[in-house]
Formats: C-alpha cells, sequence, structure tokens
C-alpha cells in the first residue's frame, strides 16, 4: 500500500515538475527554485522578498513540499534557511490568496511526515496562518470577581436605563463597587442623569460624596457646578476634590471660587487646580492680587507666574521692591514668569543694583525679558544694557544665551583678560564658536567647560572623522570618571577607525570600563571592516569580559545581549588576504611595495598612513601632515595600485622621482593626480587638476569614477621624460613632459611666471633622474592595497 | 484575612490619600518614620516573576504603605534569591509560590505585580481581575492585540484598578529626547504647530531601538537547568526545545515571548506619544514596515515602521540604519518643529507655553488609586492602545507588508493572517484563562 502511494506520488511529481518549468519564466525546475530562493534567504527588502518568495509561491505546491522535506529534527538546528522561506511563502500566499491553496495543501501533506516535534508545530503555525476556514478563536466567558462583574453586566444590559442601578449601587458600603457603577453609567452620563445622581448627593457619606464630585469631574458636569462650589465654600472633608473637580470643569464662576479658596486652608489644592483650569485669569487674577494680602498674595504670584499672567507684571515690578521681604522675595521669583520685552531696561537696571545674594534670581529675570524679544534684538539689547550697567559681568549669562557669533567673543576676551564669569557663561553657549574657549578651558582643568566642549561637538560636528579628532582633545583632559564617561559615551556614536583605538584605551580603565565597552561594541558594529582584525578581536575578548562581569553583578539585560552581538560581529570578519605578484608580474621582476601585512619598504607618515585589514588606510589622525614614501628611489619604473574612495572629495597623489618633504607637484618630477573629481565641490577644476594628471602639466583625460567604496586599478609608468597612466584598463594620460613645457620647467625670465606650462608655475623638479614614489596627501577616506613596482632602471642595468 | 482587608478597602481612606495632585510630601508622610498606618490599612503586593525588572531596585520594594507578602517564580533559583533579598533587606518572609495562580488566588494579596516575561501578561491580568485583584503589570502591556482587549474588558468588568508600568506620559525626562512630555502636550494642544502631526522617534531624536535585543536562529537543544519549570514557563506559548537564550533576558529576541527592542521598548516610547497626540482612544488606521526578512521564531532588526491615523498623524519609527542628514525634528507640524531639548521653530516657546493651562491632572499614585478607585493615568485602556501600536508593528514586520487596521473592530481589514496574529491560539488549555 505505501509503495503504491509512493508511486503514485511520484507520477505526481513528474507531471507537477513539468508544469512549474513551464510556469517558470527562467524554465527552472522546482528544485531549482528553492535552492535559488535559499540562496537569497533571509531577502533584505520587499521587492526582494516579493520576487524570490514570489517564484516559489508560482511554484507552490512543489516547491513548498520540497522545502518541508528539507526540515531536519531541531537537534540538527540548521533550519533558519529553510524556515524564512516557508514563513516567508505562507506569508507572501496570505497576502496573494491565489496562492494560498496550493501552498496549504503542501503544508498540510508535510505535518504528517515532519522529522520530529518542534518540525511539526512549526508547520502547523504556519498553516494556521492561511488556513481556509477563519473561525476565530474562541475565548472561554468568565464568571468575574462578585459582585463587580455581576454589576457590569447589569449596566451594561440596561444601557440608557441603567440610573436606577446606578443609584442602588450608591448605597453599597465596598467603595470599589460605588466606583465601578459611576464609572460605568459615564457612558450614559447626561443631565438628567447626572441631576438624578446628584439628588442622592446629600445622603451619601462624605467618601461617596467625593466619589461622585470626582465623578461630575470626569464627566466635565457644567450643570452641577453650583453644587460643586458650595462644597469648596463649605471647608470641609470634601473641599479638596471638590477643588479639584472645579478645576477640571473650568469657567468663570469656578475660576472666581477657585481665587477664593487660595485665601483658605486649602489654597495649596486650589493653586494646583488653577494651574489647568481652562479660561481667562488675567482680569480675576489682577483684581484679587489688588484685593488680596498675605498668603494669599503669594499664591497668586505663583500662579501668575506659572500661567504667564502678564497683566499684574507692573504690579509685580513694584512689589519685587518692597520693604516686605517675604513679598518682594515671591515677586521675584514670580517675575521671570511674566516679564515681558518692555520691561529689558528695567530688569537690566534691577540687576546692575541687586544684592550679591540676589543676582541669580534677577538674572532669570532679566533673560526671560530679553528672550521676549525677537532672537535677532537680544544683542544688541544686551550690550547697550552692558554699557549702562556697573556690575556688567552680570549681564554675561543672557550675553551667552544669545549665542551669537559676537557674544561668543565678548565673552571669550573677557575671559582672556582673566574674568572667570565669562568663562562660566560660555558653557551655557550653544554657539560652536564658543568650543575653542571651552577647550581651552578643559585642558587647564575646568570640567565644566569639558562638557559644554563635548555637547557643542555633538551639536555641530556632523563629520565623524572630525568629530573623533574633536573628541580626542577632551580626552586628553578628561581626568574624572565622570567626564571620560561623557567622553566615552559621545565617542561611542562617532564610529571611526580612531574613535575605536581611543575607546581602546579606556577598556583597561576599571571606572569606565562598562561604558567602554558598550561605546567599543557601538562602533565596531558601525565601522567593522576599518578596524584592524587583531585589534577588533583584542578589544572585543576585553569586552566580553567587562560585559559579562557587569551582567553578573548588576542583572542589567544589556550586557548578556551585547555580548551575544559581539560574538555573532567576530563570527562574521575575516582576516584579509595576503597579496602576492601575478604569474605575469613575477615572470617581468616585479617587487611587492605593500603586500597588506605591513609598511616595511615605506618612510614617512605612518600616522597618517596605517595599515588596517590588507589596505594602507588614509587617515585624518591629528598631526598627520606629511606623505609616505618608498624607501628606495626609482628612476624609471611601472607603479601598480588599487584605490578606494570612502568619502565624497578624496584628494591626494603620487609624488612621481620626488625628494621628501616637498612639494611635489614643483619639487619632483610631478604629482600624479589622486582626486574624486566628481565631487560637487570640485565644479570648478582646471583641467590639469583632474584623476591622473601630471599636475599643472599635462591634463589627463577625465575619467568616470567608479562609486564610493569599490576598488579601481592604476598604473604607473614612467620612463625618461615620459608618463603614462592607465586607471582601470583605460589610458587617461600619455605625454611627455619635457615636450608639453617645451623644455622650460622654469621661466627662462627668472620670474614666478612660467608661460610654458598650464599652471604657469615653475617646476623645477620635473628632469629630475631619480627620486622616491609617494603618496601625497592627508585627507581621509582613502585606502590603497596591493602595491607593487617595476623597477625599469635595474633591468636594464642587469 | 480577606474580608479584613475588603473592609478596610471599602472604608477607604479619606482626604490626604485621595487628592493625587496634593504635594508628595503631604503624602509621603505616611511611610515615613512617623507612619500612622495600621498594618491592617496597609495594602498587600505579590510580584509574580523575580529575576528581572521584578528584582530591581524600582520594584523590590516592601514599605508600609504597601507591604509586599508574596513571591513566585518558575526558576527556584530566582525565587530563592528573592526570598534571602527580602529576608535580609526587610526581615520578611513573604509567601513563596511557584504557581501564579496560587498566588493571584492568595486572600491576603491585594495588588498583584505581574513582572514576567510578557507571553504572560495577557492570561495573568485576566486571571487577575477576575479574581478581584488589583493590578501592577510591567511594560509591554500584551503581547498580542486581542490579548490587549480581553484584559482591558476583565479589568472593567470587574472594577479593577490596573496600572501599567512605563510612566514617561506623566514622570520624568523621556529618554534621549531631553524634555519631560508635558510641555509638548501643552504646545500640541495649542495648536501651534498645525495638523496633522509626524512624529519621529528615533536615535537622532534620543531613542535607542536596542537592536541588539534579537533572536538567534537555529539554538541548538540544551538540558532544561533543574531549577527551572521550563513548561509553566513556557505556558501559552508553542513549545519549542530549551535553549536558554530563549528564556531569562534574552527571551525578548522572540516572538513566542515578546518583540525585540520594539516590543519590549516600543511602548515606553510610544505610549506618551499616543498622549500628547491625544489619540488614547482611537488607534492607527495603516502600518507600513521597511525591514529585511523576518524569521518565524526569532526577532530580526527593522530599518523603519511607520503609523498612520485616521486624520492623517504619523508616528514614524527609525530603526538600523538611519542615518541623520543635519538635524531631526522629533515633531513635525504645518506650522512649526520640535527638535530634541523642546527646541522649537516657534520663537520664545517658553514663555508661549506657560500662558497655557496646564493639562489635566490625572491620578499619578497607584496605591492612591486602588484606595480612592480612581482610574490611573496609565491603565488598562490607553495602556491597551499604545500596546496595540507597537502590536500592529510586529504583525506587519513578521508579515513582511502593509496592513490596515480597523479601530472599531481592533482588526486588520482584509488580511486573515494578520487577524491570526491578533488573537493567537495558546498551548494545551491556557487559552481557557483569557
Amino acid at each position: 500500500m505505501y509503495k503504491t502511494i509512493r508511486i503514485i506520488m511520484a507520477a505526481f511529481w513528474l507531471l507537477a515538475a513539468m508544469s512549474v518549468s513551464a510556469q517558470d519564466q527562467r524554465q527552472r525546475k522546482p528544485e531549482t527554485i528553492v535552492q535559488d530562493v535559499l540562496a537569497q534567504m533571509p531577502t533584505q527588502n520587499h521587492d526582494d522578498f516579493e520576487r524570490e518568495i514570489g517564484d516559489l509561491a508560482k511554484g507552490a505546491p512543489q516547491t513548498v513540499t520540497i522545502l518541508c522535506r528539507m526540515l531536519q529534527p531541531a537537534e540538527k538546528a540548521c533550519n533558519n534557511m529553510v524556515e524564512y522561506a516557508i514563513s516567508g511563502v505562507v506569508s507572501y500566499a496570505s497576502g496573494h490568496t491565489q496562492y494560498a491553496g496550493a501552498v496549504r495543501q503542501a503544508i498540510e501533506e508535510a505535518v504528517s511526515s515532519a522529522p520530529d516535534q518542534t518540525a511539526k508545530e512549526f508547520l502547523q503555525s504556519q498553516l494556521r496562518l492561511i488556513a481556509s476556514d477563519s473561525k476565530a478563536i474562541e475565548y472561554t466567558a468568565h464568571a468575574g470577581a462578585a459582585p463587580y462583574a455581576q454589576l457590569y453586566d447589569d449596566i451594561k444590559a440596561a444601557g440608557g436605563n441603567c440610573t436606577d442601578i446606578v443609584l442602588k449601587a450608591l448605597k453599597s458600603k465596598d467603595r470599589a463597587y460605588r466606583m465601578q457603577a459611576l464609572k460605568l453609567a459615564a457612558d450614559y452620563a447626561d443631565d438628567a442623569t447626572i441631576a438624578k445622581v446628584c439628588k442622592k448627593y446629600k445622603s451619601l457619606s462624605d467618601e461617596g460624596k467625593e466619589d461622585v464630585l470626582g465623578w461630575l469631574g470626569d464627566n466635565k458636569a457644567v450643570s452641577q457646578l453650583p453644587l460643586v462650589l458650595k462644597e469648596i465654600e463649605k471647608g470641609k472633608a470634601t473641599t479638596p476634590m471638590a477643588i479639584e473637580t472645579a478645576g477640571r470643569i473650568g469657567g468663570d464662576e469656578a475660576i472666581t471660587a477657585l481665587l477664593a479658596a487660595l485665601q483658605t486652608d486649602y489654597s495649596a489644592q486650589a493653586l494646583n487646580a488653577l494651574k489647568s483650569v481652562k479660561g481667562d485669569l488675567s482680569q480675576p487674577v489682577m483684581q484679587a492680587l489688588q484685593e488680596a494680602t498675605g498668603e494669599q498674595k503669594l499664591a497668586l504670584l505663583s500662579l501668575a507666574q506659572s500661567r504667564r499672567i502678564k497683566a499684574v507684571t507692573p504690579v509685580v515690578l513694584e512689589m519685587v521692591e518692597s520693604n516686605d521681604a517675604t513679598l518682594a522675595d515671591a515677586a521675584l521669583k514670580a517675575l521671570p514668569g511674566v516679564i515681558t520685552a518692555g520691561e529689558v531696561d528695567k530688569a537690566a537696571s534691577l540687576l546692575d543694583k541687586a544684592a550679591d545674594s540676589k543676582v541669580a534670581d534677577f538674572q532669570k529675570v532679566f533673560m526671560a525679558a530679553v528672550n521676549d524679544l525677537a532672537a535677532d534684538q537680544r544683542y544688541s539689547a544686551i550690550s547697550k544694557a552692558m554699557k549702562a550697567a556697573k556690575n556688567s559681568a552680570r549681564l554675561y549669562p543672557a550675553l551667552a544665551s544669545t549665542a551669537t557669533d559676537q557674544s561668543v567673543s565678548d565673552l571669550q576676551q573677557a575671559w582672556e583678560k582673566g574674568d572667570a564669569q565669562a568663562l562660566q557663561a560660555l558653557v551655557s553657549s550653544t554657539n560652536y564658536k564658543a568650543a575653542a574657549p571651552l577647550l581651552k578651558a578643559a585642558q587647564q582643568g575646568n570640567e565644566q567647560a569639558l562638557s559644554a566642549y563635548v555637547g557643542l561637538v555633538e551639536t555641530h560636528e556632523t563629520d565623524a572623522d572630525t568629530r573623533t579628532n574633536c573628541l580626542a582633545k577632551a580626552m586628553e583632559c578628561a581626568k574624572t570618571a565622570a567626564s571620560k564617561t561623557r567622553v566615552l559615551n559621545s565617542l561611542g556614536a562617532t564610529a571611526t577607525r580612531n574613535s575605536f583605538i581611543l575607546v581602546g584605551k579606556s577598556l583597561d580603565d576599571k571606572e569606565v570600563a562598562y561604558t567602554a565597552a558598550l561605546a567599543q561594541k557601538n562602533i565596531a558594529r558601525k565601522c567593522l571592516s576599518d578596524i584592524d582584525y587583531k585589534m577588533l578581536q583584542a578589544d572585543m575578548d576585553k569586552c566580553i569580559a567587562i560585559l559579562e562581569a557587569h551582567g553578573k553583578a548588576t542583572g542589567n539585560p544589556d550586557g548578556v545581549y551585547a555580548v551575544g552581538e559581539i560574538k555573532k560581529m567576530l563570527a562574521e570578519v575575516k582576516p584579509s588576504p595576503v597579496y602576492v605578484l601575478t604569474e605575469e608580474e613575477q615572470k617581468a621582476g616585479f617587487e611587492i611595495l605593500f603586500d597588506g601585512t605591513n609598511l616595511d619598504k615605506w618612510t614617512g607618515n605612518k600616522v597618517g598612513y596605517i595599515v588596517v585589514n590588507g589596505v594602507i588606510y588614509v587617515t585624518a589622525n591629528y598631526g598627520n601632515e606629511s606623505n609616505l614614501y618608498t624607501v628606495n628611489e626609482y628612476r624609471d619604473f611601472v607603479f601598480r595600485f588599487d584605490f578606494c574612495f570612502t568619502k565624497p572629495g578624496v584628494n591626494n597623489g603620487v609624488g612621481i622621482r620626488t625628494p621628501m618633504g616637498v612639494d611635489a607637484a614643483y619639487y619632483g618630477m610631478c604629482e600624479c593626480q589622486i582626486l574624486d573629481h566628481d565631487d560637487p565641490i570640485y565644479a570648478g577644476l582646471h583641467e590639469y587638476q583632474v584623476h591622473g594628471s601630471a599636475y599643472g602639466i599635462i591634463p589627463a583625460k577625465r575619467l568616470k569614477h567608479k562609486p564610493l567604496g569599490e576598488w579601481s586599478t592604476e598604473e604607473i609608468e614612467v620612463k625618461g621624460d615620459h608618463i603614462k597612466v592607465t586607471v582601470n584598463g583605460e589610458v587617461i594620460l600619455d605625454g611627455n613632459l619635457r615636450e608639453a613645457c617645451q623644455g622650460h620647467n622654469v621661466a627662462p625670465d627668472g620670474s614666478d611666471t612660467n608661460p610654458y606650462t598650464v599652471d604657469h608655475r615653475n617646476h623645477p623638479g620635473m628632469f629630475n633622474k631619480t627620486g622616491h614614489i609617494g603618496f601625497l596627501g592627508h585627507g581621509e577616506g582613502l585606502k590603497f592595497r596591493n602595491v607593487r613596482v617595476l623597477d625599469l632602471s635595474k633591468k636594464t642595468k642587469k | 484575612m480577606s474580608i479584613d482587608r475588603r473592609t478596610f478597602l471599602q472604608r477607604g481612606a479619606m482626604g490626604a490619600a485621595l487628592f493625587t495632585i496634593l504635594p508628595r510630601n503631604v503624602l509621603g508622610k505616611m511611610g515615613g518614620k512617623n507612619s500612622f498606618i495600621a498594618p491592617s490599612d496597609q495594602l498587600t503586593r505579590g510580584i509574580i516573576g523575580v529575576g528581572g525588572i521584578g528584582r530591581s531596585d524600582l520594584h523590590f520594594v516592601n514599605d508600609e504603605r504597601c507591604r509586599m507578602v508574596a513571591l513566585c517564580d518558575v526558576d527556584q533559583k530566582h525565587l530563592d534569591s528573592a526570598m534571602e533579598a527580602a529576608k535580609a533587606k526587610w526581615n520578611i518572609t513573604p509567601k513563596a509560590y511557584h504557581d501564579f495562580r496560587d498566588l493571584i488566588h492568595d486572600p491576603d494579596v491585594d495588588i498583584v505585580h505581574i513582572a514576567t516575561p510578557s507571553h504572560w501578561h495577557g492570561i495573568m491580568s485576566v486571571e487577575a481581575a477576575n479574581a478581584g485583584k488589583d493590578i501592577l503589570c510591567e511594560k509591554p502591556m500584551t503581547r498580542t492585540i486581542g490579548e490587549g482587549k480581553r484584559v482591558e474588558e476583565a479589568v472593567k468588568r470587574n472594577g479593577r484598578i490596573f496600572r501599567l508600568d512605563t510612566w514617561f506620559r506623566f514622570k520624568d525626562t523621556f529618554y534621549g529626547l531631553g524634555t519631560d512630555v508635558k510641555p509638548l502636550k501643552k504646545l500640541i494642544d495649542s495648536g501651534l504647530l498645525g495638523w496633522p502631526l509626524k512624529v519621529r522617534i528615533s536615535g537622532a531624536t534620543g531613542f535607542t531601538w536596542k537592536f541588539f535585543w534579537t533572536g538567534k536562529e537555529n539554538l541548538e537543544v540544551q538540558p532544561i537547568p533543574k531549577e527551572l519549570d521550563y513548561d509553566l514557563w513556557l505556558g501559552p506559548a508553542p513549545y519549542k526545545p530549551y535553549n536558554v537564550h530563549r528564556t531569562h533576558q534574552t527571551f525578548r529576541g522572540y516572538w513566542d515571548y515578546d518583540g525585540g527592542g520594539l516590543g519590549d521598548m516600543g511602548q515606553h516610547y510610544i505610549d506618551p506619544v499616543q498622549y500628547f497626540l491625544g489619540k488614547d482612544d482611537t488607534f492607527p488606521v495603516k502600518v507600513e514596515v521597511d525591514a529585511p526578512q523576518q524569521h518565524p521564531d526569532a526577532v530580526g532588526i527593522w530599518r523603519k515602521i511607520t503609523y498612520t491615523y485616521e486624520d492623517g498623524c504619523q508616528i514614524i519609527l527609525e530603526g538600523e540604519g538611519f542615518e541623520s542628514q543635519g538635524k531631526v525634528p522629533y515633531i513635525e507640524g504645518p506650522k512649526g518643529k520640535v527638535y530634541k531639548g523642546f527646541e522649537c521653530t516657534i520663537p520664545n516657546i517658553q514663555s508661549v507655553i506657560n500662558e497655557l493651562p496646564d493639562p489635566e491632572p490625572r491620578c499619578t499614585d497607584f496605591l492612591d488609586c486602588v484606595r480612592s478607585r480612581r482610574q490611573f493615568a496609565l491603565n488598562e485602556s490607553n495602556g491597551h492602545h499604545s500596546a496595540t501600536i507597537v502590536n500592529m508593528g510586529v504583525c506587519a514586520l513578521r508579515l513582511g507588508r502593509t496592513l490596515h487596521f480597523d479601530p472599531k473592530t481592533q482588526l486588520f481589514i482584509n488580511d486573515d493572517a494578520a487577524n491570526r496574529l491578533v488573537n493567537q491560539p495558546m498551548r494545551g488549555d491556557w487559552g481557557k484563562y483569557i
């Protein structure tokens, strides 16, 4: 019997396979479709998903059957790609229902032959998503908690006629029961129902009254405001709730009552209610303030401040100068909340003559007045006030808050003259120009300045490499754990090679090791290929140890996840290959100058040029300003290398027959340009500056660079005065320098202007007989690899 | 005992405990040294799940306002360690339970604190509500929309007080945003930004999505540790062979128990947005996702999830790979933008805001709510709404397509598969609890 089924199945298969290949645009067999799709799992975007999984669905049921049979028992732990494909096709078919039947059929059949329970349950869970019956899951009806559930059922059943049930419930001694009734009645709480409930109000206990009052607030029962206000007047247990409810209902009457309540024992509650009450407070508060005495006046000032009631500003200004110290203090606290642009001068003069102990408060007042001005008027208003002031330093914080360039330079000058208050103000500036003086102060040990500096860098410096350099300077002056943490967090969000190196140093610093480890993981994740494999491995081992220890000590799950993430990351990284000469190059006598491992055959700037994962990486290291040269000198040669731009606008060059430490474009034979000339910043480029040109002497043919991140090959051949440049197999320069300038590498008249060169400059090194080959530049965003040279002079000698 | 407790609750506590916007120092006295609360008047709490957040300083608390009387965990090590900590800290011996049902039905427990992985939140909340207990539930509220709907119904029907535990809508600065929510709410209510609004939750506006909270595929089968009742840990979730990564802490990376950074942090970030947009009683009508294909078991990363409300308001979650070009606005309206740190394109915004009334106060002291029976600020209803936003995203991610949602039926429109993720089957007979 079993055999028969298999034979039938096989026949079915054959037929099915044929029919599928007819459908598949590329005439593939179902097995091939499955293989192709599995190779693409998981898809990275919607279009790929639609295409790949669409192919699977169109080939269903055969494709899906094949997939289901690929499921292995759970112990083998290798099903993920198949699971992606099956769940993908199920999702696809649930959205493209024409395929649902075939997919369902295949999975249904596969369930019984699943290799184990796990696979079976997986298939069943998928099957459920495309089940043909749309029967909803049935849920159990619960008895619920008596008597509340009963009350709920009764009120829901009664609907709009629930008032009697609610009134009865209000008699209960169980507060939860009463509140349940009131909450449920909210759905039906029209004025009539509310009125019926309120009729029972008097008969209720204090607690019951509170419940009803709260309920009136929930339902914004304007019609019952008189009842609420009466409760406020009485001043008893229910008053706090009545005050809250009046605040929620709002309106003129409520406001008047609440203002009156400020004079009672419940002034704190009344004040809170007034802060959120809806309605115009200006006139009532103004009037109340004029009539009020003692405590109430203070409460009103506080209210005026938090609701910015500008009508009272003149009165408050008077109060500030009152002889009653308590009142003057309260007025001073309230003043920043109500002062306006019109009172800038007054605020400045108050600040100028303020007692030392009140300066901070009057600064707030002045600042608030200035902030009420239009942004472009603030600086001039403050400088005017400063000129008039005896204590002009008191205006520094306001000055800094304008964040104008002028404010920064004023404050910087004052600080440089020894005024510490000016630095204090600079710390609060949001202008990036403040970064320079702040860094200087940080270097002198000022922690606040350090933190402010880092903040400015974070906000303003969008270029990751520049930001890293800025933060490196900050790290140098971070001495406390707090400062280090501040800088490390910022570095963690700045993923560059150099930030990785920098943060790596803090992994051994116990105070900040955990912060550093998390930062290091984040950096590594974002710029993995820029970090040297060995360094990555070493640092990540440290991170794992730190994160695991932290997780154990604190129970915080972040550490555990981070460790998992690091391990996954390390599994994906592979050490880079070592470059060797091709057979042709070997025969020709080429020599490898850089095989991916070291710069032994190079000299010069090994700070800016470093080896990372098999490439020479041009970094933005600070203090990196010279070039990289071959140790040997060459006369005639073929120089081959690969280059890759990782940032737009890269500018570098190959120095030909150049001495070290001079400008090779003029004092070498020439500089062969390396330039991302397609970047818009080079729109006004001279043609003798494009990539491949013998700079200033012979223009190259303008090539179209490959996209960022892709590698190009280049060959520079130099024989006598002749230079030939080939990029990606295309010759872009082929010319004789001596001929190009008609033998005049320098101006015949001895002047600085040379009519024979295209850049009209003298090129005294053009006829050098020999010299180094060099990479000339120190801007980041460029990589070289596989550098080799054929020394033609040596060969001829042989 | 239970009758005594109930009698107390009926009596309630007048005055101070009721009026929740009173300064905290007034109420603070209740739990202080000069406390006047008699032991019989204290509330009591049992914690389910004491291996993670339930053991944190924030929640592993026993004081005179609310005593810790019971603990429950399916991992004996967690339970033992929590019992020891309770002994060491306060010299108390709470009742130790293995099965959450025993804790819920313990008459000495007034408040059930649910601090388990989220695949349990629905069942436990409904069971506690049906048992007449008040509930403190950690975020996310539930891991499916259907469960959330039933929690809301059960809490309402049984007249319970429910607190969902995230708090940014009413307290604290909001992650890296550099402001609390109140001024945002006032600004939006003022209409100064115009309408509709777009809210962008991204690394650039201060919210990290914890993308490393992802799952692993191809987990090897490991022996179940002796101390762990794995069957009861899984409960309603499908049976899958044990691997340590599925359980404590790292469970967040698996769809069966949670939903990665989105599932676990999403409600923290989204709930305040729902509040300030004034969407506590409605749902988005559309969710779009941009993400790599998701594994059916292990949560993966995503690039972008966009929710759209019927009126055009949008919540946009920017995920992995989002690189900001310059400053990214947090809230963007036709008439203005708000950036991190409450920086706003409308001049002198703080003064403008100050002239507006504060948002209506809500009760934000859970224990006061339990006494006064007033609804907590973040409760079964608005909590279910913000959890649903998260769960809509989860459904769209898992299916890899745009979904349309009907706020009335709380079901997806014309998408059976999506609706099968709204209501998911439960293993064994766990379904009977919800």
